[in-house]
């Protein structure tokens, strides 16, 4: 019986990841504007991207966790660019569609071309004892780092321009445009950001779990949980409710029953929605 | 006055020309038709509601799923014939929908669809657990049988599509209509016209998961069975609205249009291109949005090629 | 013979985080007024429209139209009741004919509602363009059909958020003279406006609010005398 200190970690280390994830959405919502459906179809081919780098160079998975933040960022803003900007001014329902059928266009991809086979990375074998507890290596590394990431991306949203720029984006967009912040430029350079994350939490990921084309799917919907949970643009929001839903998760899979924890994401967003619409934080 | 009359002629002639195809067609025709109709019910229902108010219901699976299993489980395990197990799913689900209407609707724009497919997703995982398994039968999959004949069902189906066209018809030209097209325009505006949003958006609501209800019964009976990943599953509710979304969301004969056209380039595809035909589908959506958002109906429209009225 | 204000605020607080919008306003109106109100921009004007119409509900105080207590009532309720509003940016429905805009308000059924909007179309000289979509028209067009949608709703009580601004004068002149007819028929307006020429020249009273607080209130001659009043308060 795992006790509930062991079960807290766990949950963390689930956390750290899916808050990764979680703040790229609400980067891209909260900020530019566009709820993006195929979020999760990042975090897939983060995870395929260190997969083949690895399995077919040999390339150091850490490395590739590094590489993919520019990969990802620059493919996230030439689709920006290319594809998403023309629905900025446009009804939120197209939005929604263009990225499901992007969606739909990527994860099919992939199973065409890399089929259904179940993908790892083994790189990181054994377990590490900390304080008297044992937890995966893979997973206490890729805990460190998640937080590595998340650190940078604060420091970065702290004190860089572009960073304060965002940040006032998506606190008042209304003030943020008479200001000339919300650019094109601006959007396609945060959608960007966006997309790094997915992407790095995917390649963080292919080191713990198993990698397959139609993984995207639980991600995005923890990824909306947790923009819901931390409210639509708020970024600290997003990290805390990436860490509360993998430790909901952690407890009810233990207690209660994986299958059980599948329904955390979408009770979550509906309770949220209901009691309290704009995010349990305030920014 | 005048030009009234050839839609309606041209319409009935249609039905009654449908109405014999059992008669001299094969079955791959006659269960293609049914898909058709079924989906074109499911199309239009999810246009009755989203594509007037604007509010774009992400969970149409949800009403499908649970009508579908209600009037399942009703002629499986309680051999109810299929005359009265249909409309009680149908009645269940709108009944339902009251209540998760007025819980949902107050929420505005995004964050109603998404709560929308959190209800669909959140149902079909519960559905798969063990706690409701008496009801439910567990995750497992129900196959039954309901004792009806191909050709029943397709009239039944046919005649639903054909009253669903007719109800959008009604509203479309009428004054609740467009008290739907205002709340989509400006519900704050138009709440301080007099408009009572709630009451209007709710009603559309409710309609809409009726005939959404009873198609779903229908589509289910003619799967001869039902499991929840199924029942509740993305593909039901993307797929009428790109259906939608093909033939002019928000015009009355759009939907219909769209499942037709849809299915019809569905059945090629799928023949010729099997393994990519999703990605190829998830391509053509895209497209759909970038540059076609309008559908046939609506380019139609601005091209002038129809006129620009409601009740079209 | 007294009678009863057609509108009475008593004693309304409106807060927004500690931002006082509304601050203890208690305010008459009479029946068959033009009032205008005045204020720099953040008054708290448009917030007590808002209250009045059910948009935003006070956090204390009293609300009274017709004598009956419409604090806190949905805003569709308070406009069947007889009051209606414009807004600062118009807010009329774009994708929708001249004529839906006005059918979409009307209480009743089919035909009646049909001549009443052509009647009313007639009036404010749009009715060649019915069948236009309402995005077609110009500004001040869009204004006069605003207009036009809260007269459908037979309102008694009439608020006007900067009816004036942004129209050319011979515009201008047709909306006041409009609203002018209309009071004689018996409708009361309350005005926000900025334009100073306006409200003097068209209002019999005014009331000033700066910080969400009434600061003086009573007939336009008065108020216009109290120069020193507002270059104190309004800084010009």
């Amino acid at each position: 019986m795992a006790s509930f200190i062991e079960i807290l970690i766990r949950g963390l280390m689930l956390g750290s990841v899916y808050a990764l994830v979680g703040m790229g959405l609400t980067l891209v919502w909260g900020v530019v504007g566009i709820v993006n459906i195929a979020h999760g179809e990042f975090v897939m081919l983060g995870a395929y991207f260190a997969f083949w780098a690895f399995s077919l160079i040999h390339f150091n998975p850490f490395l590739s966790i590094l590489i993919s933040i520019p990969v990802f960022f620059f493919a996230g803003m030439l689709i920006h660019r290319r594809i998403t900007e023309r629905l900025i001014k446009e009804h939120e329902l197209s939005a929604l569609i263009l990225t499901f059928g992007m969606s739909i266009l990527i994860w099919n991809l992939a199973q065409f071309f890399w089929t259904n086979t179940y993908r790892s990375v083994p790189y990181l074998t054994g377990n590490f004892p900390i304080l008297g507890l044992v937890f995966a290596k893979s997973k206490t590394v890729s805990f460190g780092l998640a937080v590595g990431i998340t650190a940078a991306l604060f420091f970065f949203l702290k004190y860089s321009k572009w960073g304060k720029a965002i940040r006032a984006t998506s606190q008042n967009s209304e003030v943020a445009l008479v200001c000339g912040i919300n650019t094109m430029k601006m959007r396609m350079l945060t959608f960007g950001m966006g997309i790094a994350l997915a992407g790095a939490a995917g390649a963080i990921v292919s080191l713990q779990w198993v990698i397959f084309p139609q993984m995207g799917g639980s991600y995005v919907s923890k990824a909306f949980a947790i923009v819901v949970l931390g409210g639509l643009g708020n970024i600290q929001g997003a990290l805390a409710g990436g860490l509360i839903i993998g430790i909901l998760e952690a407890v009810v899979t233990q207690y209660l029953s994986a299958k059980v924890a599948q329904i955390i994401p979408s009770v979550t967003i509906l309770v949220i929605l209901l009691l309290r619409p704009t995010g349990l934080f305030k920014k | 006055m005048k030009k009234k009359i050839p839609i309606w002629l041209g319409t009935v002639a249609l039905m009654v020309f449908l109405a014999m195809i059992p008669f001299f067609a094969s079955d791959y025709w006659i269960t293609l038709l049914v898909l058709i109709f079924i989906f074109a019910v499911y199309a239009s229902g999810w246009n009755l509601f989203s594509g007037l108010t604007g509010y774009t219901n992400f969970g149409l699976a949800w009403f499908i799923g649970v009508s579908g299993y209600v009037s399942s489980l009703l002629i499986a395990d309680y051999n109810l014939p299929w005359v009265f197990a249909w409309p009680v799913g149908a009645v269940f689900i709108s009944i339902v929908s009251i209540g998760v209407g007025y819980i949902l609707l107050r929420i505005r724009g995004v964050y109603f669809a998404i709560s929308m497919v959190a209800l669909a997703e959140g149902t079909r995982e519960l559905f798969g657990t063990e706690y409701l398994s008496p009801i439910t039968h567990g995750g497992k999959g129900v196959p039954f049988v309901a004792g009806i004949q191909l050709s029943t069902l397709y009239w039944a189906i046919l005649f639903i599509a054909f009253i669903s066209l007719l109800v959008c018809y009604k509203i479309a030209s009428s004054k609740f209509g467009l008290r739907l097209v205002a709340i989509r325009e400006d519900e704050q505006a138009a709440e301080t016209l007099g408009i009572h949003a709630t009451r209007d958006k709710i009603l559309a609501f409710i309609l809409s998961a009726f005939f959404v209800g009873l198609a779903g019964a229908i589509h289910f009976t003619y799967q001869n069975y039902i499991d929840p990943s199924f029942a509740f599953s993305i593909h039901l509710t993307l797929t009428p609205i790109v259906m939608a979304l093909f033939g002019g969301v928000g015009t009355v004969f759009g939907p219909f249009i769209g499942a037709t056209l849809f299915t019809l380039i569905h059945e090629v595809l799928w023949a010729e291109l099997t393994i990519l035909y999703m990605a190829i589908f998830g391509g053509i959506l895209m497209a759909l949005i970038l540059f076609f958002p309008q559908g046939l109906l609506g380019w139609m429209k601005e091209k002038g090629i129809l006129p620009r009225i409601r009740k079209i | 013979m007294t009678r009863e204000p057609i509108l009475k605020i008593v004693d309304v607080v409106k807060k927004f985080g500690e931002v006082m919008a509304v601050d203890h306003c208690s305010i008459d109106f009479e029946r068959g007024s033009i009032t205008g109100l005045i204020g720099p921009n953040g008054a708290g004007k448009t917030t007590l429209f808002n209250l009045i119409t059910g948009v935003l509900q006070p956090d204390s105080g009293n609300i009274f139209f017709k004598g009956g207590d419409i604090t806190g009532k949905r805003p569709y309720e308070i406009a069947r009741r007889g009051v209606g509003r414009t807004y600062q940016l118009i807010r009329i429905f774009p994708k929708m004919t001249l004529l839906e805009n006005l059918i979409v308000v009307g209480k009743g059924k089919g035909e009646k509602a049909v001549e009443r909007a052509m009647d009313l179309l007639r009036l404010i000289k749009l009715i060649g363009k019915k069948e236009e979509y309402a995005s077609d028209l110009s500004f001040g067009q869009q204004k006069l059909l605003s207009l036009a949608q809260v007269l459908m709703l037979d309102a008694e009580l009439i608020l006007l958020d900067e009816p004036a601004a942004g129209i050319n004068p011979t515009l201008q002149n047709e909306l006041m003279d409009l609203i002018h007819q209309l009071n004689r028929d018996g409708k009361t307006f309350i005005i926000v406006e900025h334009d100073m020429n306006v409200i003097m020249g068209h209002c019999q009273n005014a009331v000033a609010l700066n910080y969400g607080q009434k600061i003086a209130e009573g007939p336009c001659s008065e108020i216009q005398k109290n120069e020193l009043l507002l270059e104190h308060y309004f800084g010009r």
